[in-house]
């Protein structure tokens, strides 16, 4: 009981740590550099599949540290995350998906545990027998914004819109 | 079924080929004409009518109840708003600002986003909760809404066979007899189009138009791009991913396609807010 206890805080624990930090391997020989810019500063170089954290984004660039302790930044396509153990593919757990199981077995090989609770809806089956609910469609109505409180919420966070044309096809 | 479908379709076809084929070819002309060439004839015939808002905003409802009886909208009001908000925000900045306008986190596990035609969007959680700040939720949200500002879906439903009765959608506008039939089908013909999925290209179009909408917003347009590479993480094997994988290209190739197109253009905009405070405030209240 006591071990189940204790497997348990692990399963909480584990995940908040990797909120902060998310684990990811260089794609290529990549430069590792000062700046997110193309032509800034190279802090050091890297070679294919090293393990890095990420700490940041910003635009198209990630800020990284490396098992060395290096830190610099990456462009976003130079990099895969990864679940830190031999670039194995993960369950996606980024952002708050790294504090749930999100219904599905996660964390058996750091846990040791598999967590399992059904995946509710949108399997092709339910979306074929799905009984239209128009009562449920009216009540999107109640949680209905306008353009002022838009604004008003684009404000708060000092969100400024620009113009900028769309991709010619 | 299937059956159904292909007489329906050959009767309307039929019916096209004596009304009006016969008055500009001979018998002779007349067999080198092939299906395809028929169905081209069709296609353009019913570009010309394009459907009515109001016609829109029925099916899109349609869909959205359809899509909400498979599963359910997540009861969290600040949460609903919330996103409603960021969406009314994302929307001015388009060309279809008045529309009908509504957003809705769905309480699935399933990794994905939705949209219907009038206006409608929707997020999974299982979606939500794997992002990072509101610049990814947007980025999220504005390729949704750019299928609705394309009609990619109604465009679909006008193509598909399954409505037997394609270019008689245009009278979805007009309240006659038949009014209900064409609704039903081509709702039912929408709903199918979540299983199905839409082009691949309809999906790198939403990618391209939503990048740009969430610029124009204020945000860091590399919040889809952040998405695709989490989503390229998931082990395709995982069940939420399923419906996602069979319906849209590969993270993979969205990514690369996107930061292709972005780089040198919309680059300048990259130290725009990605408003991670407000947003681990509001989705983590209701995670917790």
């Amino acid at each position: 009981m006591k071990r189940i206890k204790c497997w348990l805080l692990l399963v909480v624990l584990l995940p908040i740590a990797a909120l902060a930090d998310e684990s990811a391997e260089t794609l290529l020989n990549v430069e590792l550099k000062k700046e997110p810019y193309a032509d800034a500063a190279t802090a050091t170089n890297l070679p294919a599949q090293s393990a890095v954290s990420v700490l940041k984004r910003q635009g198209a660039w990630v800020n990284v540290k490396t098992t060395g302790n290096a830190n610099g930044w990456l462009k976003m396509t130079a990099i895969k995350l990864t679940d830190g153990r031999n670039g194995a593919k993960k369950s996606g757990d980024s952002g708050f998906g790294s504090l749930f199981n999100l219904g599905r077995k996660s964390r058996t090989a750091s846990s040791g545990m598999a967590v399992t609770t059904g995946i509710r809806g949108l399997s092709e089956e339910e979306l074929k027998n799905a009984q239209p609910n128009t009562q449920a469609v009216n009540k999107m109505d109640s949680f209905a914004s306008s353009k002022s409180s838009g604004e008003k919420f684009a404000e708060k966070v000092k969100l400024k819109s620009q113009q900028v044309e769309y991709f010619k096809p | 079924m299937n059956k159904l479908i292909s007489n329906l379709l050959c009767s309307l076809l039929a019916g096209l080929f004596l009304s009006t084929t016969a008055l500009a070819f001979d018998f002779g002309d007349l067999k080198k004409l092939d299906l395809n060439k028929l169905t081209d004839i069709v296609k353009k015939t019913e570009s010309l009518k394009p459907l009515d808002d109001k016609a829109e905003l029925e099916i899109g409802k349609g869909l959205a109840a359809n899509l909400l009886g498979a599963v359910p909208l997540v009861q969290n009001e600040p949460l609903q708003q919330y996103v409603n908000k960021l969406g009314f925000w994302l929307a001015s900045q388009t060309e279809r600002p008045d529309i009908n306008w509504r957003f809705g986190v769905l309480d699935s596990d399933g990794v994905n986003a939705f949209a219907a035609p009038g206006g409608y969007v929707f997020v999974t959680k299982g979606l939500l909760l794997r992002m990072r700040n509101e610049a990814e939720l947007a980025g999220v949200v504005s390729h949704e809404i750019a299928h609705v500002l394309r009609k990619h879906h109604l465009n679909a439903i006008q193509k598909s066979a399954q409505t037997g009765l394609m270019s008689d959608l245009a009278g979805l506008a007009l309240d006659n007899e038949k009014h209900g039939e064409l609704a039903k089908k081509a709702i039912s013909a929408g709903t199918e189009l979540y299983s199905r999925g839409l082009d691949k290209e309809d999906e790198f179009e939403a990618d391209r138009i939503g990048v740009v909408i969430a610029a124009k917003a204020g945000y860091d347009p590399y919040g889809l791009p952040a998405v695709l590479q989490t989503l390229e993480a998931i082990n395709p094997q995982d069940s939420g991913l399923a419906l996602m994988t069979k319906t849209h290209p590969t993270p993979t190739t969205r990514l690369q396609k996107l930061d292709v197109l972005m780089s040198g253009s919309l680059d300048k905009y990259a130290t725009q807010p990605q408003v991670a405070d407000r947003f681990i405030q509001v989705v983590g209240a209701y995670a917790k």
